[in-house]
């Protein structure tokens, strides 16, 4: 089961995220407990998406696709330049508050709370392809996985 | 959606998701707050890395004049978030009961 739909290139477009993601997650029996970490992942990157491709007037595709015990997730971009999100820099969340900023933590979340991210860039149509899951599985202790490449990403 | 404001004896209740569409409200009201002050979490279903940056700039603020920012009734979700960006080191947070 797989459902898409295409959002607005701003904020404003969260809410509509959100309740998209609630539907699906309903209408496809996922279990709800995954929701709070889908939510943050597609925030994140959908926000991602919204402040540094201010050039492209297209909107994001999102589509949610049921898989065992949870969910895979597609956000597609399009007449945008590449950024990896699965290559950007960690946040040293070891620092003293002084030394804290903001700037980074959201891509440090996402790549430690969901099972895998994977990136994608076609110079045809200028696409960023960004694909995660998030299941019931237990986490491996070393971390999400992330990794590049469209294995699992489907057309 | 976010709502926000003073509860018993001096807390701030926060309500709902403080999210990127949220977080402006959210500042707004917490730069008028001195103080040790407690953040009373135990209805904030969400929080992203917007709202983390809300709490920060907050928190510093604070510090800086002999005040903090408590956290009191951190859900599981919130608790996961704050462990991951280190915000466990940064905050008194007593968890949700």
């Amino acid at each position: 089961m797989t459902e898409s739909r295409a959002f607005e290139r701003s904020f404003d477009s969260l809410a509509g995220i959100v309740a998209f993601t609630a539907e699906f997650f309903a209408r496809a029996g996922i279990d709800a407990s995954l929701r709070p970490v889908v939510d943050l992942a597609l925030e994140e990157l959908f926000t991602n998406m919204v402040k540094y491709s201010r050039a492209s007037g297209a909107d994001v595709d999102i589509a949610l696709t049921a898989i065992r015990q949870g969910v895979e997730v597609t956000l597609t971009d399009h007449d945008v330049a590449a950024f990896d999100v699965t290559r950007a820099p960690d946040v040293d969340v070891t620092l003293p508050i002084e030394q804290r900023r903001p700037g980074g933590l959201g891509l440090h979340l996402v790549r430690r709370m969901l099972d895998a991210i994977e990136y994608d860039y076609a110079e045809e149509g200028r696409r960023s392809r960004i694909t995660f899951r998030k299941t019931l599985a237990e986490r491996p202790a070393s971390g999400a996985t992330a990794t590049t490449g469209g294995e699992g990403a489907g057309d | 959606m976010l709502a926000i404001d003073f509860g018993p004896a001096g807390s701030v209740v926060v309500v709902g998701r403080l999210d990127a569409a949220q977080s402006p409200v959210a500042q707004a009201f917490l730069d008028r707050v001195e103080g040790t002050v407690t953040l009373d979490c135990s209805a904030l279903e969400y929080i992203s890395s917007a709202g983390l940056g809300v709490l920060l700039k907050t928190q510093k603020r604070l510090l800086a004049s002999g005040g903090k920012l408590r956290l009191t009734g951190v859900n599981r979700h919130l608790q996961d978030v704050f462990g991951y960006s280190g915000f466990d080191q940064l905050f008194e947070i007593e968890p949700a009961r």
